[in-house]
């Protein structure tokens, strides 16, 4: 391969190039959106700002701000701009790109050539982002993403496309993946499967993952409830000023809890504004984000499985997310993608049938042996162990620090002392261990929620870390299976059932914790290559 | 799915497991020791106190010298099968993996400097998933598995 593209000087259009002779390459290079020498030059400022600002801010302090170190501080930022701008068009200058030969070929850099090729039968999806640059431009970051690789391998990536290159070039690399059928899209090509409304994408942010904002949200507001209506609390309000201070503080924490939450519907609708899945053969088309609109490329071929996350703050209104695990996809490594923020539950299956039908189906799920209810109530009152050792603690403290503590929940029981064994005990260190309860009632739900079935092919696998989460793996796509068995599990003639999935650059796991020995060696079983479904 | 597979590792992992052991439990002796003389000479305990953090030291080298490499290697097993690699591992908590060999993407066998004086290799096998690993086979014994995975991996069908 050439090393260079042959360049058209004068000519800023990203239409033509030279054509290199002597190889396979038979259609011109492309260069870049002319925009992309901005962007260059802005990346370029950006690094040079973060090495030069601190030591550049020292020298201007230690020379004092008089009218000559503002002078050189302003040729410093012109040169810095100037060198900057340079480096952008001969960067530019230096990048082309072709598809030919049943590759894609980028060619980049100023001082150091390198050019890449990526076999079109390696690229995973060829997605779009569009920052705020880009938007100015009316034009389009082009990633090309490989499966596989690992995470830190950086792919293909265009920092500025017009649209209609960027079809283009999207065109060119995913005809050559899948038969040339007469039917030749247009961006209008992919049918919309489902479009997230403005109450649907507001309703996802306030029931979003943020979960531990929320709830200590809840958790101030109904704390500052207690004070409000607490006879004792009356009454100190009557006796000193005092309390009002805890009052304050507390409105305090209520008003940043809230902030928090506000920030996290933000988030949310930055986001996921305008979130448009639409499917077009063995293609879905995810869009996304406010400020910065994305769009990105999942081939069906390529999902491992499909997770429907049901939050525990969306459960009760039956709502539920869709991810999807995805071979060598996404940014990171390992990250599952978004497949849709919020749908109602009844109608992921419609949803699924639609955009995934290989993983559409709800078959009623086993439930596990009621033996296995006691491993699931101890592990939850053992992890709220550490919240107890908490909340008695601070009861103490409190205690011997003279301060009011809660003594116990909603209903307002105030504070006191009991003694025990001669020792003034807070209420609270006592009521402590009450805290046993709900953790055993959320093991009992965790119990409830769990649930597999191996159906049509496909493992569906359920399982509740607060959220309940179902996940549907094929057969075919499990990389591996595994049963891990504790001595106290094999006591009990129960097992772990873990099956890998491909998922970015490592993996990710479905597991089903606590079920039935014979029956995680039956699953085993008829999950593998030799089992063959009648 | 059979009770167990059928193969163990070499027996010369036991040893090669013991001489690792030990080299791990030497910081262990050295800060058990060190504590030890401390609490004696520096602190005003009695002799039995004083040297309950050497005792436990030299319990822990012991367990990790003497029982634990025997304990792995009784339970270690693998099996080449037509279409599957199973493996059985772990003392306490015993996990059985197996992994269909169309999913097998490379194999590499490896040994490290400890491993090749006493002749041993590891059969790493990988699939999109992350890898597992066959560890402390004869070194001719890794490479036939090595060889038997990549040729099956050759002839499977996806699924």
């Amino acid at each position: 391969m050439n090393s260079e593209a042959g360049p058209p000087s004068g000519d800023p259009g990203e239409s033509s190039g030279g054509t290199p002779e002597g190889d396979s390459v038979d259609k011109p290079s492309r260069r870049l959106h002319p925009a992309a020498m901005l962007i260059g030059a802005l990346r370029t400022v950006r690094r040079w700002v973060g090495a030069l600002v601190i030591p550049g801010g020292a020298f201007l302090a230690s020379q004092g701000f008089g009218v000559r170190t503002i002078i050189l501080a302003l040729a410093g930022v012109i040169v810095v701009a100037a060198l900057a701008a340079v480096w952008g068009f001969l960067s530019w200058r230096a990048t082309t790109y072709v598809v030919s030969g049943g590759a894609f070929h980028l060619r980049q850099g100023v001082v150091q050539k390198s050019e890449r090729t990526i076999p079109l039968d390696h690229v995973q999806s060829v997605d779009t982002v569009q920052g705020i640059i880009q938007r100015l431009f009316g034009v389009v970051e082009v990633r090309v993403e490989t499966a596989g690789g690992g995470g830190n391998d950086p792919d293909a990536s265009l920092s500025a496309l017009s649209r209609d290159a960027a079809g283009t070039l999207r065109r060119e690399i995913e005809s050559s993946r899948r038969e040339p059928s007469g039917k030749e899209e247009e961006e209008i090509g992919p049918d919309i499967v489902r479009k997230l409304t403005t109450r649907e994408l507001l309703i996802a942010g306030a029931t979003s993952g943020q979960i531990g904002v929320a709830l200590s949200l809840v958790a101030v507001v109904s704390q500052l409830f207690d004070e409000f209506f607490s006879e004792a609390f009356v009454e100190r309000v009557v006796t000193s000023f005092a309390p009002r201070s805890i009052t304050a503080v507390l409105l305090i924490v209520a008003a940043l809890g809230l902030f928090a939450w506000l920030l996290a519907i933000a988030g949310t609708v930055l986001a996921h504004a305008g979130f448009t899945l639409a499917r077009d053969g063995d293609y879905l088309y995810i869009r996304r984000g406010l400020l910065e609109r994305r769009e990105a490329t999942i081939p069906l071929s390529r999902i491992q499985a499909v997770r429907i996350v049901e939050g525990a703050l969306r459960q009760p209104f039956g709502l539920a997310a869709l991810r999807v695990e995805s071979a060598g996809y996404g940014e990171n490594a390992g990250v599952s993608t978004v497949l849709f923020p919020l749908l109602p539950r009844r109608e992921v299956d419609e949803f699924l049938r639609a955009a995934a039908p290989e993983f559409a189906g709800e078959p009623s799920l086993e439930r596990l042996p009621s033996r296995a209810l006691r491993r699931y109530v101890f592990r939850a009152i053992l992890s709220a162990v550490p919240l107890m050792v908490v909340v008695a603690a601070v009861a103490v403290f409190g205690q011997y620090a003279g301060l009011p503590v809660p003594g116990c929940g909603a209903g307002g029981c105030g504070f006191g002392t009991v003694s025990l064994f001669a020792f003034e005990v807070p209420l609270g260190a006592l009521l402590a261990p009450l805290l046993f309860v709900p953790a055993g009632f959320y093991g009992w739900i965790q119990f409830r929620d769990v649930g597999w079935m191996l159906s049509g092919g496909r493992l569906f696998a359920r399982s509740r870390v607060l959220a309940r989460t179902t996940t549907v793996a094929p057969r075919r796509r499990l990389q591996s299976r595994s049963i891990v068995s504790s001595p106290f599990q094999r006591r009990l003639r129960l097992a772990t059932l873990q099956a890998r999935v491909a998922s970015g650059g490592g993996g990710a796991e479905v597991q089903v914790v606590d079920i039935g020995s014979d029956a995680a060696r039956s699953l085993v079983e008829r999950l593998g290559p030799g089992y063959h479904t009648a | 799915m059979k009770d167990e597979p059928s193969e163990r590792l070499d027996p010369r992992a036991r040893t090669l497991w013991r001489i690792v052991g030990a080299l791990n439990a030497l910081p262990l002796l050295a800060g058990g020791a060190a504590g030890s003389w401390a609490l004696l000479r520096l602190a005003d305990v009695s002799f039995l106190v004083g040297v309950l953090p050497a005792v436990a030291a030299v319990a822990l080298l012991l367990l990790m010298v003497v029982v634990t490499p025997t304990l792995r290697w009784r339970r270690w097993r693998y099996e080449i099968r037509e279409d599957e690699v199973d493996l059985q591992r772990g003392i306490l908590w015993v996990a059985r993996t197996l992994v269909p060999l169309a999913r097998i993407q490379h194999v590499d066998t490896r040994s490290g400097p400890l491993q090749r004086r006493f002749g041993l290799a590891t059969v790493v096998f990988y699939t999109a998933a992350g890898a597992n690993q066959i560890p402390e086979l004869s070194a001719p014994v890794a490479a036939g598995v090595r060889d038997r995975i990549a040729a099956l991996t050759r002839f499977q069908d996806e699924l």
